[in-house]
């Protein structure tokens, strides 16, 4: 039991390690000597290449993306739902095919929801 | 597996009628037609609950569900609070204009929630269960969509995330202490223990805290009480109800549940953790009565009362606690208080919806000489109130003998004594709503009327208060059976 959270440690220890030397590691190479000192507009830019960013980050999004978010994340669970069933389809025979088809039941029951108060209509 | 399925019958008839009430609303216009299938569906759930009663008891799902009186007791105790809220909320829904089957439904789900709570007997299916009531809840808590309610929404809404961190948190503690989730494997590890007190295994002591505080946001002892004057001033009055009633008697079945399967065992634990209670169960009780005397809303009022009240019970947890080798009669204690407390609290509650649709205001002022507006509606709200304060012949009364003569027989003298202060003291705020009603002067002369689901909740209620105080042989020989499970 120890040793396995011994291991976690030693983990820890060298993830920590890595995250400060890298940052560190470019300061370390220029006292040395290897890298070269030459500061410009294009070098410390906040993208070396590509367009110029325009406005802010903070941009206000149509909040009807979000009933689309919330149906394709139930049509999401549908699949993975479906395909651990598909995998194993004779193995769980009848008794997995009445789940699955309760399960398909409550999601059709939540689309038909959504679609009868509105939710598929952009306007 | 499959043939398990039949022992959750009550949770999956009343999800079919709670999808029936989702569909008929989509489609139909007069929607009178709501209620009607969701009280259906609740006694078909009831019925399905009293067919399981003489079941054997048996865990079922890999030991992931109990199938016992204890659980089916508080089914049965959830299942009449969901009628007797949906009936009182015949009129209050009409607020909602578009939202009426969505009402229902959430209130249906939150019961399926709080059933599979009371019977769940592993760790994980506790949260799951917790989670499915409370989510419900939230939604059901901001329903008004005003200012208050939103508020009283949003302050649920994040408080509970909070106690259910700290709940998981404990529960965490717990499983890598013992390294089982079903709670008769934890028992069985925690006999096994060798230290002779909680202090000598630091990590379960913190787990134990952890989940007591978490459960404590459900049953609202203090210090985990501030979300409740709040939330119950803003919710919609039907949900405030279910709230204080059939939330609180669930948290109350699963903490002693957990308490008493998993921790009931070595003399030194159950000692331990009955110490705990016994200490919040005075702060909560002291605390909920003393604010309580200055509320002016009667809906903050019945909130600090909650708080009182579930000191009282806690004052049953400890001597349930205490009582490792006593028979079943202290032990069903806790399960008479909660029973007649959900009785009491939701028939005052139903008058309390009735007279505030009329009045539209919360303010114990405006109840001012109610007698002769609605001499029914103020006779009721007497009784009630009468019983929570515990005064024959009501069955507060007995409730509250039963419970406090328990914890007396445990050695708890000192922790009755303070509960008998502090019923004195709530007499002064519950008879301050009655001689307001009774002796006040009318506002106006209008007569407050109301509907007959209304009365008949409220008549079922007040019938079985009086008639619980008069003759309580035959409820107490139901909770004892129901006590029974945690025999030795």
């Amino acid at each position: 039991m120890l040793e396995q959270y011994g291991y976690v440690g030693i983990l820890l220890i060298i993830a920590v390690g890595f995250t400060i030397t890298i940052p560190l590691l470019p300061k370390l190479l220029q006292l040395i000597g290897l890298i070269p000192h030459k500061k410009n507009p294009t070098k410390s830019g906040q993208y070396e290449c590509g367009m110029q960013t325009i406005g802010k980050n903070w941009v206000q999004f149509n909040f009807r993306y979000y009933f689309f978010a919330v149906l394709f994340v139930l049509l999401d669970m549908l699949t993975i739902f479906l395909y651990t069933w598909a995998v194993n389809i004779k193995e769980l025979g009848i008794g997995g095919l009445v789940a699955v088809g309760v399960f398909l039941v409550i999601l059709t029951i939540g689309y038909l929801y959504a679609w009868r108060k509105g939710a598929l209509q952009w306007k | 597996m499959m043939d398990q399925i039949r022992y959750i019958a009550p949770e999956i008839s009343l999800l079919c009628f709670a999808l029936i009430v989702i569909v008929l609303d989509l489609f139909i216009k007069p929607k009178k037609v709501l209620p009607v299938i969701a009280v259906a569906g609740s006694f078909v759930a009831l019925l399905a609950v009293l067919m399981l009663w003489g079941v054997p008891v048996t865990d079922v799902f890999n030991k992931m569900l109990a199938v016992d009186q204890f659980g089916l007791f508080f089914k049965a105790l959830i299942l009449v609070s969901l009628v007797l809220v949906i009936l009182a909320s015949n009129r209050y829904v009409l607020k909602f204009e578009k939202f009426q089957g969505e009402f229902y439904a959430l209130l249906m789900l939150s019961a399926i929630g709080l059933m599979l709570l009371v019977s769940a007997i592993n760790l994980i299916t506790i949260y799951v269960a917790l989670e499915l009531s409370s989510i419900s809840l939230y939604v059901l808590v901001s329903f008004l969509k005003d200012k208050q309610s939103s508020e009283a929404g949003l302050k649920y809404l994040i408080l509970g995330a909070v106690a259910s961190a700290i709940l998981l948190y404990g529960m965490a503690l717990i499983f890598g202490t013992t390294g089982n989730t079903c709670l008769t494997c934890i028992a069985d590890y925690v006999k096994g223990m060798p230290a002779a007190s909680l202090a000598g295994s630091p990590v379960l002591l913190i787990g134990l805290v952890l989940l007591i505080s978490g459960f404590g946001f459900k049953i609202a002892s203090v210090p985990f009480q501030m979300w409740v004057p709040d939330v119950y001033e803003g919710a919609p009055t039907p949900i405030t109800a279910y709230l204080s009633v059939a939330s609180k008697a669930a948290g109350f079945a699963v903490i002693a549940r957990i308490l008493l399967t998993a921790f009931g065992m070595p003399a030194w634990l159950h000692n331990d953790w009955a110490m705990i209670i016994a200490v919040l169960a005075v702060l909560t009780m002291t605390v909920g009565n003393i604010v309580a005397l200055v509320q002016t809303n009667i809906k903050r009022l019945f909130g600090y009362s909650s708080i009182a009240q579930a000191g009282y019970l806690m004052v049953g947890l400890a001597a349930m606690g205490m009582a490792a080798q006593a028979d079943s009669t202290i032990r069903s204690g806790l399960i008479f208080f909660l029973f007649s407390y959900t009785l009491t609290n939701l028939g005052a509650f139903i008058a309390i919806i009735a007279i505030s649709n009329k009045i539209n205001s919360d303010n114990i002022d405006d109840y001012s000489g109610m007698a002769k507006r609605s001499p029914l509606l103020a006779t009721g709200l007497t009784i009630c109130l009468v019983s929570l304060t515990g005064l024959p012949p009501t069955a507060g009364l007995i409730a509250k003998i039963y419970i406090f003569s328990g914890a007396v027989d445990q050695g708890l003298l000192w922790l009755v004594i303070i509960a008998v202060i502090n019923s004195c003291i709530s007499a002064f705020y519950y008879f301050k709503v009655v001689k307001v009603m009774w002796m006040g002067e009318p506002v106006n002369n209008d007569e407050v009327t109301s509907t007959w689901p209304e009365w008949l909740a409220l008549g079922f209620c007040c019938l079985a208060v009086v008639v619980i105080g008069i003759i309580p042989g035959a409820f107490m020989a139901i909770t004892q059976n129901a006590a029974k499970i945690f025999g030795i």
